[in-house]
């Protein structure tokens, strides 16, 4: 039974758990969509009521009979490589990609229809909140009244961007970012508006969950800092324990959403409180085993390789 | 009228990172010059800056 693991030929963080699974001597194969057609060669048949497909990718043959799991890591957009990319054409190799996929009986981390769910920010909030966790107060708008409202309610306001970016333009930054009442929100009507009650932090709480495994890893923050993710500091980030509270939720959390993998962002605060802020479905964890040494690559390669069904999270939800 | 978020946009000046690997499509996974696992050296990834919380995310916003 071979491992299928769908990202980008550069994605280092794949080679950490690909590693892995060759030292346990568990098949694997490697694509990135992007090479579909081109490097990779597909094929689906459906005769007499059976159904078969093959995958090869740079000599590595893959069937669907044989799939033990799929890690969505870093994939390209399919057919982006190919010799005359399309709009076209990306669709079309994606309804025969994930259409073959979605017909063999495996486990998924994550299972496409699950994290397309699981990035909506809005729906992340509500069901952190159902989960227990502490979540501060937001809104997302598109009215600059209410907009206003929020912010001179809760005096200091982080504005931030439930899809990151702009796509398209390399080189565009657009961090979690502090703004007062006095800002002009006028254009709040040409876009969405996420608004959230600014947490004054004390450190940044990174929570990794692979399947029922958690690893925590806490950052102290430099005074005023707003997002963890940009600025050079000198801390660096260190194990903690995950209190048995947060546990609890984040099992709920991720039961809840049909989540094999997710990545928590914590604010805490001067009293140690964990203020939910983001539940990554596709979080990076390099950069985590890199400074604390928790064997996270590990444990994605554990869960990938061993067959008994999750019951927690079902393979294919519906 | 540019969306209000998109004023909190800026260019980070960041330059395309050359990476000193390559992928070896038969091992499956990028390699030294040396032929060893990039992953094999611990100090040049967090160096390359590849594994960050923010590494891909011009085409992946699930940092």
């Amino acid at each position: 039974m071979t491992v299928l693991i769908l990202t980008s030929e550069e994605d280092v963080t794949a080679d950490m758990v690909v590693a892995r699974l060759h030292e346990t001597g568990t098949p694997v194969v490697r694509l990135d969509p992007a090479d579909l057609p081109g490097k990779a060669v597909l094929s689906a048949e459906y005769a007499h009521g059976d159904f078969g497909g093959h995958l090869s990718v740079n000599g590595h043959v893959l069937s669907m009979g044989g799939l033990r799991s799929v890690w969505v890591r870093r994939p390209g957009e399919p057919a982006a490589n190919a010799a005359h990319p399309s709009p076209w054409l990306t669709a079309e190799t994606r309804q025969a990609l994930f259409g073959m996929l979605y017909c063999a009986s495996t486990r998924w981390m994550n299972h496409p229809r699950n994290a397309d769910q699981a990035r909506l920010k809005p729906w992340q909030l509500r069901v952190a909140h159902l989960s227990g966790f502490a979540v501060p107060p937001t809104v997302f708008t598109t009215a600059p009244r209410l907009a206003q409202q929020f912010a001179e309610e809760h005096k200091d306001v982080v504005v931030k961007s439930a899809s990151g970016p702009p796509p398209g333009e390399p080189g565009m930054a657009l961090p979690t970012t502090l703004i007062g009442p006095d800002a002009d929100f006028s254009a709040v009507a040409a876009g969405p508006a996420l608004l959230q009650r600014y947490i004054p932090k004390r450190a940044d709480i990174r929570l990794t969950c692979v399947g029922t495994r958690l690893f925590a890893a806490r950052k102290q923050a430099e005074p005023g800092q707003v997002d963890g993710r940009y600025g050079e500091t000198e801390h660096s980030w260190e194990a903690v324990a995950v209190p048995g509270r947060i546990g609890r939720a984040v099992h709920e959390y991720v039961s809840f959403a049909g989540l094999a993998y997710a990545a928590f962002d914590f604010a805490e605060d001067g009293d140690g409180t964990w203020w939910f802020l983001e539940c990554n479905q596709g979080g990076q964890f390099g950069f985590i085993e890199l400074e604390t040494g928790q064997p996270i690559s590990a444990a994605v390669a554990h869960w990938l390789s061993h067959s008994e069904a999750d019951r927690r999270v079902r393979a294919s939800q519906w | 009228m540019r969306p209000f978020t998109l004023n909190y946009a800026y260019r980070s000046g960041l330059t395309t990172m050359v990476t000193p690997y390559s992928f070896d499509a038969s091992r499956q996974l990028n390699v030294l010059p040396d032929g060893s696992p990039a992953v094999s050296d611990r100090d040049l990834l967090m160096a390359a800056g590849t594994t960050t919380s923010t590494a891909g995310s011009a085409t992946h916003f699930d940092d």
